[in-house]
Protein backbone atom coordinates (compact mmCIF):
# COMPACT_ATOMS: atom_id res chain seq x y z
CA UNK A 1 0.00 0.00 0.00
CA UNK A 2 2.58 2.80 -1.21
CA UNK A 3 0.00 5.57 -1.90
CA UNK A 4 -1.28 5.07 1.76
CA UNK A 5 -2.10 8.80 3.83
CA UNK A 6 -3.05 8.51 7.22
CA UNK A 7 -4.56 12.05 6.79
CA UNK A 8 -6.95 10.66 3.87
CA UNK A 9 -7.88 7.50 6.15
CA UNK A 10 -8.65 9.38 8.97
CA UNK A 11 -10.33 11.71 7.52
CA UNK A 12 -13.02 8.72 7.32
CA UNK A 13 -12.87 7.60 11.18
CA UNK A 14 -16.26 10.05 12.10
CA UNK A 15 -18.13 8.56 9.25
CA UNK A 16 -16.67 5.15 9.86
CA UNK A 17 -17.86 5.23 13.50
CA UNK A 18 -21.32 6.57 12.76
CA UNK A 19 -21.59 3.82 10.39
CA UNK A 20 -22.08 6.46 7.17
CA UNK A 21 -20.23 4.88 4.75
CA UNK A 22 -21.14 1.94 2.52
CA UNK A 23 -19.66 -1.58 2.77
CA UNK A 24 -17.10 -0.84 0.06
CA UNK A 25 -16.01 2.58 1.39
CA UNK A 26 -15.37 0.54 4.57
CA UNK A 27 -13.82 -1.83 3.20
CA UNK A 28 -11.40 0.56 1.49
CA UNK A 29 -10.67 2.39 5.23
CA UNK A 30 -10.32 -0.75 7.11
CA UNK A 31 -7.67 -2.34 4.67
CA UNK A 32 -5.71 0.92 5.19
CA UNK A 33 -6.05 0.80 8.92
CA UNK A 34 -4.61 -2.80 8.85
CA UNK A 35 -2.23 -1.67 7.21
CA UNK A 36 -1.14 1.39 8.81
CA UNK A 37 -0.27 1.00 12.88
CA UNK A 38 -0.20 4.66 13.13
CA UNK A 39 -4.18 4.77 11.95
CA UNK A 40 -4.92 1.47 13.30
CA UNK A 41 -3.83 3.55 16.91
CA UNK A 42 -6.08 6.47 15.55
CA UNK A 43 -8.69 5.12 14.82
CA UNK A 44 -8.72 3.17 18.61
CA UNK A 45 -8.03 6.26 20.24
CA UNK A 46 -11.13 7.75 18.67
CA UNK A 47 -13.22 5.07 19.45
CA UNK A 48 -12.58 4.92 22.89
CA UNK A 49 -13.05 8.98 23.37
CA UNK A 50 -16.65 8.84 21.59
CA UNK A 51 -17.60 5.86 23.15
CA UNK A 52 -16.42 7.13 26.98
CA UNK A 53 -18.58 10.20 25.57
CA UNK A 54 -21.91 8.52 25.95
CA UNK A 55 -21.28 7.65 29.68
CA UNK A 56 -21.66 11.35 30.18
CA UNK A 57 -24.92 11.09 31.66
CA UNK A 58 -25.64 14.13 34.70
CA UNK A 59 -29.04 13.87 36.23
CA UNK A 60 -31.00 16.81 36.81
CA UNK A 61 -31.56 18.01 40.61
CA UNK A 62 -33.42 15.69 42.74
CA UNK A 63 -35.59 18.76 43.41
CA UNK A 64 -35.65 19.89 39.85
CA UNK A 65 -39.82 19.22 38.99
CA UNK A 66 -40.58 20.66 42.46
CA UNK A 67 -38.32 24.03 41.01
CA UNK A 68 -39.87 24.29 37.78
CA UNK A 69 -43.81 23.84 38.99
CA UNK A 70 -42.77 26.63 41.13
CA UNK A 71 -41.16 29.30 38.76
CA UNK A 72 -44.56 28.25 36.61
CA UNK A 73 -46.69 29.02 39.41
CA UNK A 74 -44.85 32.18 40.10
CA UNK A 75 -44.70 33.61 37.33
CA UNK A 76 -48.31 32.66 36.00
CA UNK A 77 -49.60 33.71 40.02
CA UNK A 78 -51.36 30.37 39.47
CA UNK A 79 -52.90 30.69 37.01
CA UNK A 80 -51.04 28.94 34.54
CA UNK A 81 -52.61 24.85 35.32
CA UNK A 82 -56.08 27.03 36.41
CA UNK A 83 -59.63 26.88 34.52
CA UNK A 84 -59.55 27.87 31.91
CA UNK A 85 -61.32 30.84 30.82
CA UNK A 86 -64.08 29.50 27.58
CA UNK A 87 -61.78 28.74 24.72
CA UNK A 88 -58.91 31.17 25.58
CA UNK A 89 -56.26 30.00 27.90
CA UNK A 90 -56.63 33.63 29.48
CA UNK A 91 -58.87 36.60 29.93
CA UNK A 92 -59.26 37.79 25.93
CA UNK A 93 -58.44 41.81 27.03
CA UNK A 94 -57.58 42.34 23.36
CA UNK A 95 -61.72 41.29 22.44
CA UNK A 96 -63.12 42.60 25.68
CA UNK A 97 -61.77 46.42 24.10
CA UNK A 98 -62.83 45.26 20.80
CA UNK A 99 -66.10 45.08 22.48
CA UNK A 100 -66.33 47.89 24.12
CA UNK A 101 -64.99 50.45 21.59
CA UNK A 102 -67.77 48.89 18.96
CA UNK A 103 -70.43 49.55 21.64
CA UNK A 104 -69.51 53.24 22.81
CA UNK A 105 -68.86 53.66 19.08
CA UNK A 106 -72.48 52.27 18.10
CA UNK A 107 -74.06 54.44 21.18
CA UNK A 108 -72.34 57.62 19.61
CA UNK A 109 -73.85 56.98 16.24
CA UNK A 110 -77.59 56.08 18.10
CA UNK A 111 -77.23 59.19 20.20
CA UNK A 112 -75.69 61.40 17.11
CA UNK A 113 -79.12 60.22 15.15
CA UNK A 114 -81.58 60.84 17.68
CA UNK A 115 -80.58 64.38 18.51
CA UNK A 116 -81.85 67.02 16.90
CA UNK A 117 -79.93 68.50 14.19
CA UNK A 118 -81.63 72.09 13.78
CA UNK A 119 -81.59 74.79 16.46
CA UNK A 120 -84.49 76.44 16.91
CA UNK A 121 -84.02 80.03 17.72
CA UNK A 122 -85.64 81.38 21.24
CA UNK A 123 -88.71 83.10 20.96
CA UNK B 1 -44.47 11.68 15.75
CA UNK B 2 -46.17 8.80 17.89
CA UNK B 3 -49.40 8.31 19.64
CA UNK B 4 -48.63 8.54 23.10
CA UNK B 5 -46.49 11.87 21.99
CA UNK B 6 -49.92 13.58 20.51
CA UNK B 7 -52.02 11.74 23.66
CA UNK B 8 -49.60 13.79 25.86
CA UNK B 9 -49.10 16.83 23.60
CA UNK B 10 -53.17 17.19 23.49
CA UNK B 11 -53.09 16.65 27.06
CA UNK B 12 -49.77 19.25 27.52
CA UNK B 13 -51.99 21.72 25.76
CA UNK B 14 -54.60 21.41 27.80
CA UNK B 15 -52.22 22.47 30.35
CA UNK B 16 -53.14 19.10 32.21
CA UNK B 17 -50.49 19.75 35.40
CA UNK B 18 -50.04 15.95 35.21
CA UNK B 19 -48.65 15.80 31.78
CA UNK B 20 -46.34 18.33 32.47
CA UNK B 21 -45.05 16.51 35.44
CA UNK B 22 -44.62 13.98 33.08
CA UNK B 23 -42.86 15.97 30.60
CA UNK B 24 -40.27 17.44 33.36
CA UNK B 25 -39.78 13.80 34.44
CA UNK B 26 -39.11 12.05 31.07
CA UNK B 27 -37.01 14.72 29.68
CA UNK B 28 -35.61 16.73 32.89
CA UNK B 29 -32.44 14.70 32.71
CA UNK B 30 -31.77 15.20 29.02
CA UNK B 31 -32.51 18.59 29.29
CA UNK B 32 -30.17 19.43 32.86
CA UNK B 33 -27.51 17.42 31.36
CA UNK B 34 -27.54 19.47 27.63
CA UNK B 35 -26.99 22.68 29.69
CA UNK B 36 -24.44 21.35 32.56
CA UNK B 37 -22.41 20.10 29.77
CA UNK B 38 -22.73 22.81 27.60
CA UNK B 39 -22.21 25.66 30.05
CA UNK B 40 -19.73 24.13 32.57
CA UNK B 41 -21.50 25.27 35.63
CA UNK B 42 -24.42 23.32 37.79
CA UNK B 43 -26.20 26.07 39.14
CA UNK B 44 -26.09 28.00 35.91
CA UNK B 45 -27.22 25.00 34.12
CA UNK B 46 -30.03 24.39 36.93
CA UNK B 47 -31.48 27.69 36.06
CA UNK B 48 -31.27 27.43 32.51
CA UNK B 49 -33.11 24.05 32.88
CA UNK B 50 -35.56 25.36 34.21
CA UNK B 51 -35.90 28.29 31.99
CA UNK B 52 -36.43 25.67 28.88
CA UNK B 53 -39.55 23.87 30.50
CA UNK B 54 -41.25 27.39 31.43
CA UNK B 55 -40.83 28.07 27.65
CA UNK B 56 -41.93 24.99 26.40
CA UNK B 57 -45.29 25.32 28.86
CA UNK B 58 -45.43 29.15 27.33
CA UNK B 59 -45.22 27.89 24.12
CA UNK B 60 -46.78 24.62 23.69
CA UNK B 61 -49.37 26.31 21.66
CA UNK B 62 -46.46 27.16 18.67
CA UNK B 63 -45.37 23.54 18.56
CA UNK B 64 -46.01 22.16 15.48
CA UNK B 65 -45.54 18.87 15.80
CA UNK B 66 -44.03 18.83 12.55
CA UNK B 67 -40.71 17.81 14.02
CA UNK B 68 -40.31 15.33 17.51
CA UNK B 69 -41.13 16.91 20.77
CA UNK B 70 -37.74 15.90 22.12
CA UNK B 71 -36.13 17.76 19.42
CA UNK B 72 -38.13 20.75 19.71
CA UNK B 73 -37.20 20.69 23.49
CA UNK B 74 -33.56 20.51 23.08
CA UNK B 75 -33.55 23.24 20.52
CA UNK B 76 -35.04 25.40 23.07
CA UNK B 77 -32.24 23.84 25.48
CA UNK B 78 -29.67 24.79 23.41
CA UNK B 79 -30.84 27.97 22.57
CA UNK B 80 -31.54 29.06 26.11
CA UNK B 81 -27.73 27.60 26.73
CA UNK B 82 -25.97 29.93 24.30
CA UNK B 83 -28.03 32.79 24.63
CA UNK B 84 -26.40 31.96 28.37
CA UNK B 85 -23.06 32.05 27.24
CA UNK B 86 -23.14 35.28 24.99
CA UNK B 87 -24.77 37.06 28.41
CA UNK B 88 -22.20 35.47 30.49
CA UNK B 89 -19.50 36.54 28.20
CA UNK B 90 -20.42 40.28 28.63
CA UNK B 91 -19.94 39.82 33.05
CA UNK B 92 -16.69 38.94 33.58
CA UNK B 93 -15.97 37.04 36.19
CA UNK B 94 -19.24 34.41 35.87
CA UNK B 95 -18.95 31.96 33.74
CA UNK B 96 -18.05 28.90 33.43
CA UNK B 97 -16.16 27.07 36.00
CA UNK B 98 -14.23 23.50 36.14
CA UNK B 99 -15.83 21.34 37.50
CA UNK B 100 -13.64 19.74 40.54
CA UNK B 101 -13.10 16.49 41.70
CA UNK B 102 -16.07 16.28 43.95
CA UNK B 103 -18.36 17.62 41.68
CA UNK B 104 -17.58 15.05 39.13
CA UNK B 105 -17.42 12.06 41.55
CA UNK B 106 -20.61 13.33 42.82
CA UNK B 107 -21.94 13.59 39.24
CA UNK B 108 -20.99 10.03 38.31
CA UNK B 109 -22.52 8.33 40.97
CA UNK B 110 -26.23 10.44 39.90
CA UNK B 111 -25.31 9.26 36.48
CA UNK B 112 -26.06 5.15 37.82
CA UNK B 113 -29.33 5.82 40.34
CA UNK B 114 -29.43 2.58 42.82
CA UNK B 115 -26.68 0.69 41.05
CA UNK B 116 -23.81 -0.25 43.52
CA UNK B 117 -20.44 0.88 41.75
CA UNK B 118 -17.04 -0.85 43.15
CA UNK B 119 -14.95 2.23 44.86
CA UNK B 120 -11.73 1.56 42.07
CA UNK B 121 -14.46 1.56 39.08
CA UNK B 122 -15.94 4.43 40.51
CA UNK B 123 -12.77 6.59 41.11
CA UNK B 124 -11.63 5.55 37.26
CA UNK B 125 -14.80 6.96 36.24
CA UNK B 126 -14.86 10.26 37.67
CA UNK B 127 -11.20 10.84 36.76
CA UNK B 128 -12.31 9.62 33.05
CA UNK B 129 -15.20 11.97 33.31
CA UNK B 130 -13.58 15.21 34.64
CA UNK B 131 -10.80 14.88 31.76
CA UNK B 132 -13.48 14.81 29.22
CA UNK B 133 -15.32 17.67 30.95
CA UNK B 134 -12.46 19.26 30.95
CA UNK B 135 -11.46 18.47 27.35
CA UNK B 136 -15.33 19.53 26.19
CA UNK B 137 -15.42 22.55 27.84
CA UNK B 138 -12.06 23.94 25.66
CA UNK B 139 -14.30 23.46 22.25
CA UNK B 140 -15.70 26.21 20.96
CA UNK B 141 -19.52 26.51 21.07
CA UNK B 142 -19.99 24.85 17.58
CA UNK B 143 -17.94 21.56 18.11
CA UNK B 144 -19.28 21.31 21.70
CA UNK B 145 -22.86 21.81 20.74
CA UNK B 146 -22.23 18.63 18.27
CA UNK B 147 -20.37 16.91 20.12
CA UNK B 148 -23.02 16.78 22.66
CA UNK B 149 -25.78 16.14 20.90
CA UNK B 150 -24.38 13.48 18.91
CA UNK B 151 -21.96 11.73 21.32
CA UNK B 152 -23.26 12.88 24.62
CA UNK B 153 -27.29 12.35 23.89
CA UNK B 154 -26.58 10.13 20.87
CA UNK B 155 -29.77 12.22 18.27
CA UNK B 156 -29.21 11.37 14.63
CA UNK B 157 -27.88 13.84 12.00
CA UNK B 158 -31.44 14.98 11.10
CA UNK B 159 -32.42 15.87 14.49
CA UNK B 160 -28.83 17.73 14.90
CA UNK B 161 -29.75 19.51 11.66
CA UNK B 162 -32.85 20.64 13.37
CA UNK B 163 -31.75 21.67 16.49
CA UNK B 164 -28.82 23.41 15.08
CA UNK B 165 -30.52 24.31 11.28
CA UNK B 166 -27.40 23.32 9.88
CA UNK B 167 -27.25 21.20 7.00
CA UNK B 168 -26.27 17.58 6.91
CA UNK B 169 -23.25 18.05 5.23
CA UNK B 170 -21.88 21.10 7.75
CA UNK B 171 -22.93 18.65 10.71
CA UNK B 172 -20.38 15.66 9.86
CA UNK B 173 -17.96 17.66 8.79
CA UNK B 174 -17.92 20.13 11.98
CA UNK B 175 -18.10 17.16 14.13
CA UNK B 176 -15.56 14.87 12.51
CA UNK B 177 -13.29 18.22 13.54
CA UNK B 178 -14.99 18.68 16.62
CA UNK B 179 -14.02 14.54 17.66
CA UNK B 180 -10.78 15.45 16.15
CA UNK B 181 -10.15 18.06 18.26
CA UNK B 182 -11.62 16.77 21.50
CA UNK B 183 -9.12 13.57 21.06
CA UNK B 184 -6.40 15.63 21.21
CA UNK B 185 -7.58 17.29 23.89
CA UNK B 186 -7.65 14.02 25.78
CA UNK B 187 -4.17 13.15 24.85
CA UNK B 188 -2.91 16.45 25.71
CA UNK B 189 -4.63 16.16 29.53
CA UNK B 190 -3.39 12.47 29.61
CA UNK B 191 0.16 13.36 28.70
Amino acid sequence: MSDHNCESTQAEFSALLDNELSDEQRRAVMAEVKACAACAAALDELRAAVASLSQLKHAAPPTFLQDVQQQIRQRSRGRFFGKRFLLFGRIPFEWVSLVMILAMLAYYIVTMQSSPTEVTPLP
Amino acid sequence: MSLSDRLLLARLRERDEEAFSHIVKLYGDRVFNLVFRFVGNRSEAEDIAQEVFVTVFKSIETFRAESKFSTWLLRIAANHAKNRIKYLSRRPGVGAEEADDEEVALSQQRSVPGHMVAPDVMMEAAELGSLLEKAIAKLDEDQRLLILLRDVEELAYDEICEITGLPEGTVKSRLHRARITLKALLEAHTR
